[in-house]
């Protein structure tokens, strides 16, 4: 097999890169580019661990092949954050302890940012049901849940919602 | 006695994690996202036969494929076996003369990349000679065929013997006595993070690994023994883990095999489990068949029981002697019994390696829990006074003669009760739906020796910052956090001042690891006592700018100030003074701030699993309940959780926003996944659901409303009066949603986890017996 040369638009930024026609594109992201933040942990498109946006969709960045990612505009969790600023989400993932061990959280922030991009203020019900192809194995999903819902939507019951990352009395 | 005081600034706050923004950038590190300059990727040539010799292995037409670099065999390995215990040294790194399960590694390959170590391990050719397999615990024990290890007869690997009370006589004088067997299969970690490991001998020839761990030090060990290196030549180092629930504790022949490869190629090498891998090639939790025979007095009081255990330990031994006891252990904690018998076997089969988890014995404390409602309910005692009436209480001993200082289990029923309104609803719910509670209680810690302490140094940098260093390890719960927190509020800093060194051999000393729930009580306390020490320095110091006895003294916000001076709120300047600055003239009067601190657990040292299992086990228990409510679809078997309430008496919270997402994590783990959907299915020793897709986790729209409720009874042993968090909710969670479903379809179940087949049986045998019954009565009327 020849590799072939690709350019992929990533974070708003161009890659030129060369591939094989079977490399999917979470082993092109992690692998050439060395954007390590999408994880792998089953491999066939059932944890969403590797959630990227493709135009803006959620897609499974594992089943999708590097190839079909070209002439599209594609989003990792390395490009939530601008360079000094957490996005809201990511910063309510923190505020409500929605990050465990860490290793589907870029897969969630994806699948979340996904949501709240057509839906600023989705119910829990909601929540639930965009994230229900995300696997975590710590959280029991709870605090996942309210910080998506409580993104750019604060609750006054919630005591984690205006700590802005501090610690609080 | 404890030193609890109301008054912290830093702990029992709800603090949001200092290693959750690199998580959320996608920044921190996992093994998998290493990248070491001239890295080879490494494979694992597994035996696809269950029980077999091996009589010949062929690597020559692999060594000869372009881009494989080295190849490495039983026989560079010489046979040379590992075990956690020294009497429990089973497994070899590589296997060279038999293989005992479909999985077992028989070479490792390194190559440029991962097709030419595929290719490689279909080029290596292994002749074996079938021998007959045995895939049941009970089978084993009687089977005349080849002993799975030829020197332990019967392929019985571990039997625990308790034996307190006056079982015998105690059976004589109950007024009721019953007997169930109660039945459950392996379940699986499933971390998100599939495992791998990373090594590279560095120009000192010094071993670096990078892997998940329970424990860097127990890992450490085991590898400068195989290496035969110096302890302090072997670095494992601190590296982002996801997720261990008790797996990944102890070495794994794999993290040797990539070291061996690294030493061959003299290059880095890094393996990477798939899926499948991790699922079958690390531990798995054990199977069980757990006989409970309990005889209770009028009231309902436990006077005797009498359990017997068989466990299907897998190929090898692991931690079979832990293993072996701590289900039982954690029902003799929660509960007493004037009287009990346990004998536990750990049966060698052909199938995976089990190991500890998180929810460990969920078949044995459902069945616990199971019988005691059945008794309830013949003695027409409701499901929470029986438990009040047999819970444990602060102040006694356990069976196995452990002391129990903290114990606020009585306080995590009543509040559990409280909260689900259970007694508003047991007994009225309408038809298919229930409602059950379950309880349990964990060890904060095992006897472990030499290596139960842990040890802590603290520097403080000359612009006022403080770097710690601890052997501690972060799985994903939190412990980082625990560790800042702790010394933060013992220096007077800010979370945001606290560097932390963990993890890591070379620069922490040893510590028990986080897979014996002791992180907190041992690792922390460890930072406390040294945070404690660095801080009287700064004190010393303090004292003769502010011209006040040190004992006047206090630490909080960067400032150390006279503690009830009126004047200092409104005039801090005049009684005050930073840290920073105190640093920098103790440093000018040639003094560096700088202390350690270590704390070791006052445990039994002659307590031993399986030759003495009695004296004090660990320092503190933890007591946790869960009430679930459910509603059973009588045409499809399928359960609903409407709401789950979990409390734990912790002793003391350190940080509620991280207790809380424990409790949540175990209780979907224990409950939702253990006793609903997750188990493992067989065909001759192959699992045959290894992977996500087959093997089912529970989803975010599967949960119900989870209330988590944290019970202090402040430790006095115990960091701020703290113990283990989050386990004990893991255990009785799978109880309290066992109970439910019970109590739901009306039929006490004695087969786990409660999938919709079993529950659609019980139902239809339940109809079924009850028109035996009207056609009975119809006959005779
Ligand atoms: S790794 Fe892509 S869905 Fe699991
Ligand atoms: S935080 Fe560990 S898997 Fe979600």
């Amino acid at each position: 097999m020849e590799k072939i040369k690709i350019t992929l638009n990533i974070n708003d930024k161009p890659y030129d890169v060369r591939v094989f026609p079977n490399d999917t594109l979470l082993e092109v992201l992690r692998d050439e580019l060395d954007l390590t933040g999408s994880k792998e942990s089953c491999g066939e498109g059932v944890c969403g661990s590797c959630t990227v946006h493709m135009d803006g969709n959620p897609v499974r960045s594992c089943l999708t092949l590097a190839m079909e990612a070209t002439g599209t505009k594609i989003k990792t969790v390395e490009g939530l954050a601008t360079e000094d600023d957490l996005s809201d989400l990511q910063q309510s993932f923190i505020d409500h302890g929605a990050v465990q061990c860490g290793f589907c959280t870029p897969g969630m922030l994806m699948s979340a940012d996904a949501l709240l991009n057509k839906n600023s203020k989705p119910d829990e019900k909601t929540v639930r049901k965009a994230l229900a192809g995300n696997i975590c194995r710590c959280t029991g999903y709870a605090k996942i849940v309210e910080a998506v819902a409580h993104t750019g939507n604060p609750q006054d019951h919630c005591p984690d919602c205006k700590t802005g990352g501090k610690t609080k009395e | 006695m404890s030193d609890y005081t109301s008054d912290y600034t830093i702990v029992g706050k709800r603090m949001p994690r200092v290693d959750s923004r690199a998580k959320v950038m996608g920044k921190a590190k996992f093994t998998a996202d290493l990248k070491l300059p001239g890295m080879l990727v490494g494979k694992i040539k597994r035996s696809p036969y269950a029980h077999a010799r091996i009589l010949n292995i062929d690597t020559s037409k692999a060594e000869a494929l372009p881009g494989v670099k080295a190849i490495v065999t039983g026989k560079e390995t010489k046979g040379v076996k590992w075990g956690v215990f020294a009497y429990t040294r089973d497994q070899q790194f590589i296997q060279i003369e038999k293989v005992r399960y479909i999985g077992d590694e028989v070479a490792g390959v390194a190559a440029v990349d991962e097709d030419t170590a595929l290719k490689a391990l279909d080029l290596i050719e292994v002749t074996y000679e079938e021998l007959p397999p045995v895939f049941d615990p009970m089978e084993a024990m009687v089977s005349e065929t080849e002993l799975i290890h030829e020197d332990f007869p019967n392929n019985i690997n571990v039997h625990v013997n308790i034996d307190t009370g006056n079982v015998d006589e105690n059976f004589e004088k109950a007024y009721y006595i019953r007997e169930d067997t109660y039945v459950a299969p392996e379940e699986s970690y499933f971390q998100a993070e599939p495992y791998a490991v990373a090594a590279r001998f560095d120009h000192e020839d010094c071993l670096e690994v990078w892997c998940p761990n329970g424990g860097p030090h127990m890992k450490s060990k085991p590898l400068s023994n195989a290496f035969k290196l110096p302890l302090h030549k072997v670095k494992v180092k601190k590296i982002a883990i996801g997720g261990a629930f008790g797996g990944r504790s102890e070495i794994c022949p794999v993290d040797y095999i990539c070291a061996l490869l690294a030493k061959k190629t003299k290059r880095p090498v890094r393996i990477q489990f798939t899926r499948e891998e991790n699922t079958i090639a690390t531990r798995q939790g054990h199977a069980m068949i757990t006989t409970h025979k309990t005889g209770v007095d009028k009231d309902g009081r436990v006077l005797a029981r009498e359990t017997t255990c068989y466990m299907d330990g897998g190929a090898y031994s692991s931690t079979g002697p832990i293993a072996t006891s701590v289900p039982f252990l954690s029902m003799e904690q929660a509960y007493r019994m004037e009287s009990v018998r346990y004998n536990g076997y750990r049966i060698y089969t052909n199938k995976p390696i089990r190991g500890m988890i998180r929810t460990h014995g969920r078949g044995f404390a459902c069945g616990l829990d199971t019988q005691l409602d059945m008794i309830a309910d013949h003695l027409g005692i409701d499901p929470v006074e029986m438990r009040l009436r047999n819970s444990r209480q602060p102040g006694e001993y356990t069976s196995t003669k452990s002391y129990v200082d903290s114990c606020a289990m009585d306080e995590t029923i009543h509040k559990a009760v409280e909260k689900s309104g259970f007694k508003e609803k047991w007994g009225k719910l309408p038809p298919y739906h229930g409602i059950g509670i379950g309880t349990n209680s964990v060890q904060t810690g095992f006897p472990m020796g030499i290596r139960g302490g842990s040890q802590s140094f603290i520097k403080f940098n000359e612009d006022g910052e403080a770097t710690v260093m601890s052997g501690v390890v972060d799985n994903g719960q939190g412990n980082d956090n625990m560790l800042v927190q702790i010394a933060a509020e013992e220096l007077g800093l800010l979370p945001e001042d606290i560097h932390l060194v963990s993890a890591d051999t070379e620069t922490t000393s040893s510590d028990p690891g986080s897979y014996s729930q002791v992180s907190t009580f041992v690792g922390g306390h460890a930072v406390k006592i040294a945070a404690q020490n660095c801080r009287e320095k700064l004190f010393e110091v303090a004292s003769k700018l502010l011209k006040v006895e040190p004992d006047k003294l206090a630490a909080k916000n960067r400032l150390i100030f006279v503690k009830d001076d009126p004047g200092s709120k409104r005039c801090k300047a005049s009684k005050s003074i930073p840290i920073k600055k105190v640093v920098r003239i103790s440093l000018l009067n040639f003094n560096s701030v700088n202390a350690e601190g270590g704390y070791w657990p006052k445990v039994d040292m002659k307590r031993e699993w399986v030759k003495n299992p009695y004296g004090q086990m660990c320092e503190a228990f933890s007591f946790g309940t869960t009430i679930v409510e459910v509603k059973v679809d009588p045409d499809t078997g399928q359960v609903e959780v409407l709401e789950a309430t979990a409390a734990q008496d912790v002793g003391y919270g350190i940080n509620p926003l991280v207790l809380e997402g424990q409790f949540e994590g175990a209780l979907t783990m224990g409950g939702q996944g253990g006793m609903l959907t997750e188990y493992h299915e067989w065909k001759d020793g192959r699992c045959i659901n290894p992977t996500m897709l087959d093997y089912k986790l529970p989803l975010a729209c599967d949960m119900p409303k989870i209330n988590t409720i944290i019970v202090e009874s402040i430790d006095p042993k115990g960091p701020y009066g703290a113990k283990e968090a989050g386990m004990s909710i893991a255990m009785s969670a799978a109880q309290g949603y066992s109970a439910a479903v019970s109590n739901a379809i009306g039929v006490y179940m004695d087969s786990f986890p409660l999938t919709p087949d079993k529950i659609l049986a019980a139902i239809k045998g339940k109809k079924a017996q009850a028109e035996k019954k009207t056609s009975k009565n119809n006959a005779v009327n």
